[in-house]
């Protein structure tokens, strides 16, 4: 089964301890900046804390990109040869969400390699903020979130046992949609 | 000596009158001794005073600011984001230094130093720039009345990079309101004793840092299994998920329980409207997400936006108890709302909340009772709860405009200002008391008097277990709380991490030893690692005695010995005066200072 990392910059705190502990399981430094997550943070408009991982996408602008065909799509990650990798950076700079990184230590692109399947960030992520997830349920919170704020719905409140709740129904065939 | 890794060793002075950046070599012996952080600042701060013979003004060029995170900052333990920023302080005229989270101190490091010395006086507001440890200063004019985000935004904008940490002041340390504070990562603040009004005096608008090193760690798979242990032990705590929801907002309900919440400039110990401005309120109504300070899983902080009414696009990250308490119970205001409003204004201005808090109830009961006249308040009242009133005071302090120009001196020239008002100000040694009512247990009282700062409880915060645990204690019982207290809460902010995991989850302070030794290699133990502390902790003080501080300065304000608490759990206590005398000989005599207070073996000290 195939697996994605995804990320819920709502619950992300921006503690960076998924970049610390990628960085210590890859090179056994203490560095954050030799991740292949980083945790980019905006205030106050707007305030987002948002980790960036690679997507794995299976059409790779960062192969595409690549001119020695250093990076290829092998079951469900985009794995780079860093035999063939002639560390011309092409690909960070191809990356359409900036998810993959350089520097000046290393000689090749640092991207994320889902750690053979157990990615230390969601092990580590005090928050939940990443997870790990088959890929067809990508997305299922946005579903189940954009129900539950579905627009048409009316609201009835009431009394049970004591207790105020209330319930959300929508009026088929008498809403002007 | 036995110091393997954990360090750079490398000081970069920068001396903003001519402009000359220079690393220096930090010997083995003074890493070993001061271990880093508040540890390193102080002994680069009494350095500089032999170099100028104890004659520094603290607003002079000659006064030295030490930025310094500890051998911890940034490494893989909990809450690791810990940076201390040491100076002579403009409010007490003593040893000033204040730790801020956030991830300043981690940037520092990784740009390839272990601390930060800035002296002298740049010609025009200028930033310094350490970028992977080539460092430049850079004049920006055009910073000149910007607040601490503008300035993040221009900086940005100006070396078109947003991958870049900055530590700025804002208009308040510009104008040297003697409790200015330096600002980074949004509301993380070296908050206390007015290192932003010292960055003011010096030109200087903003500290700025890059850096891609890696940290120096002695054994990383040793620190990982022990992280590991650490960070575990956290996760299951019983409160460490209320700590991720509320973070320090828990304590309004628990203060204002057990009466120790300052309501009312210290009238009461609790607030009847405390449901108004308490953790649950904040979270149901404001909230909109975490924010946590670099390596940190506990996320104490609170992004909290307004949503509706007259604060309406109020977002800050904030308030934490102090905040709440100083900007709401201690003066009366009841709205959230507007609290967030101020604390997000104190922000803006980088002015400290607990100080400006403080000073504004002080100036609402001396109204009150008359001390202060309408003509003293440009004929604008302030009464309890008046929260415009209070935001327009905020203003006032920043910019220094009417009475502001007043307050933005702190208590001491309050008091000079209007002598009665030395009844209603508390503070110790000048700086402002914080948001722990010291009537409900002596021995927070004796941690006010003694701390270095002054009347902060950031070196000892004895008061929730003398509530719990103290009424039996004997006098060595409570001397001894807070000395261990006082040696152990600095080792945090020497070695630079966050006391809160230990403080509040009860984290097992033989962690630290462990972390100690496989980021230096040092193998000391808890023990000696607090001896060193307890070694600095008595620098500090020879530093106050050498700038003319002594028994006479260790007091407590007069509140806390003549006005009891009027309501709450604590109804009626106050601090009997001879008890606080004889524990405060007690003290100095297992400190092993003479009867003056003064450390032994030393000049003018009578315990030789």
């Amino acid at each position: 089964m195939s697996k994605k990392i995804a990320v819920v910059p709502e619950l992300c705190s921006g503690c960076r301890i998924c970049e610390l502990t990628c960085a210590i399981h890859h090179f056994k430094v203490n560095n954050p900046k030799k991740s292949a997550i980083r945790v980019i943070i905006t205030y106050p408009h707007p305030v987002v804390r948002m980790p960036i991982v690679c997507s794995q996408c299976k059409i790779p602008a960062c192969a595409e990109a690549c001119p020695v065909d250093a990076l290829k799509k092998a079951d469900s990650v985009v794995e780079l040869d860093k035999e063939v990798c002639i560390s011309c950076m092409k690909c960070v700079e191809a990356c359409p969400f900036g998810a993959m990184y350089a520097h000046s230590d290393v000689d090749h692109p640092i991207k994320c390699d889902m750690c053979g399947g157990n990615p230390r960030c969601v092990e580590k992520c005090p928050k939940g903020a990443i997870y790990l997830i088959p890929e067809q349920a990508l997305g299922e919170s946005k579903r189940i979130n954009n129900i539950l704020s579905y627009a048409h719905m009316k609201e009835i409140e009431f009394m049970e046992k004591g207790e105020k709740r209330s319930i959300r129904y929508a009026e088929i065939g008498k809403e002007e949609l | 000596m036995s110091i393997k890794s954990g360090y750079f060793r490398k000081n970069l002075v920068a001396d903003l009158s001519s402009g000359a950046c220079t690393f220096e070599e930090l010997s083995e012996e003074f890493v070993h001794q001061y271990i880093g952080g508040r540890g390193f600042g102080a002994g680069l701060v009494w350095e500089n005073l032999n170099k100028h013979d104890f004659n520094i003004d603290p607003f002079g060029p000659e006064n030295l600011i030490a930025i310094a995170p500890g051998p911890l900052t940034g490494t893989y333990l909990p809450s690791s984001g810990k940076c201390s920023f040491v100076t002579i302080s403009p409010a007490t005229g003593g040893y000033g230094d204040s730790s801020s989270g956030g991830s300043f101190g981690i940037e520092l490091r990784q740009s390839g130093i272990d601390v930060l010395s800035i002296i002298g006086r740049a010609q025009e507001l200028s930033i310094l720039f350490l970028d992977d440890g080539e460092a430049s200063i850079i004049p920006m004019p055009e910073l000149k009345g910007k607040s601490c985000l503008e300035t993040e935004g221009i900086i940005k904008g100006r070396l078109k990079t947003h991958e870049i940490i900055i530590a700025a002041i804002g208009v308040g340390g510009e104008n040297l309101v003697k409790f200015a504070c330096v600002n980074n990562d949004w509301s993380r603040n070296a908050g206390r004793t007015g290192i932003g009004a010292v960055m003011g005096s010096k030109n200087l608008k903003a500290v700025v840092v890059r850096g891609s090193k890696d940290l120096p760690v002695y054994d990383i798979e040793g620190l990982m299994q022990e992280a590991e242990k650490a960070y575990g032990y956290m996760k299951t705590h019983k409160y460490f998920e209320m700590w991720q929801r509320e973070g320090l907002m828990n304590v309004m309900e628990y203060a204002n329980s057990v009466g120790i919440l300052p309501t009312y400039n210290f009238k009461d110990a609790n607030f009847a409207k405390i449901s108004q401005i308490n953790g649950d309120t904040m979270v149901g109504k404001y909230k909109i997400g975490d924010s946590a300070c670099f390596g940190c899983s506990m996320c104490c902080g609170n992004v909290c936006l307004v949503k509706q009414g007259k604060y309406i696009g109020t977002v800050t990250e904030g308030p934490e108890y102090e905040s709440c308490a100083m900007l709401g119970s201690n003066l009366g205001v009841d709205n959230f709302e507007a609290i967030l409003a101020a604390n997000n204004a104190c922000d803006e201005y980088g002015i400290d909340t607990i100080s400006t808090g403080n000073l504004i109830g002080a100036v609402i009961e001396g109204y009150e009772k008359g001390i202060i006249s309408l003509e003293d308040l440009e004929g604008e009242p302030i009464t309890w709860g008046n929260e415009e009133a209070v935001l327009s005071m905020i203003r006032k302090i920043a910019r220094r405009e009417g009475i502001g120009d007043i307050l933005a001196d702190g208590s001491l020239k309050v008091i000079e200002t209007w002598p009665e008002m030395d009844k209603l100000v508390l503070h110790v040694k000048g700086l402002e008391q914080s948001a722990y009512d010291s009537r409900a247990g002596v021995s927070m009282a004796l941690a006010y008097a003694t701390s270095d700062i002054g009347a902060h409880h950031t070196r000892a915060w004895t008061i929730a277990k003398e509530i719990e645990q103290g009424k039996d204690w004997s006098d060595e019982e409570k001397v001894d709380l807070v000395i261990y207290h006082q040696t152990l809460r600095p080792l945090f902010d020497m070695l630079g991490v966050c006391r809160l995991p230990w403080i509040e989850l009860g984290l097992n302070e033989k962690h630290y030893e462990n972390f100690y030794y496989y980021v230096t290699g040092d193998k000391a133990d808890l023990k000696e690692l607090l001896e060193r502390s307890n070694k600095v902790y008595d620098i500090t003080r020879l530093i106050n005695t050498r700038l003319g501080m002594s028994r006479k300065d260790d007091t407590i304000p007069y509140k806390v010995k003549a006005c009891p608490i009027q309501t709450g759990a604590t109804a009626g206590k106050v601090v009997d005066e001879e008890d606080f005398t004889r524990l405060l000989d007690l003290y100095y005599q297992k400190r092993g200072w003479d009867s003056n207070g003064i450390p032994a073996g030393y000049e003018g000290s009578s315990n030789r």
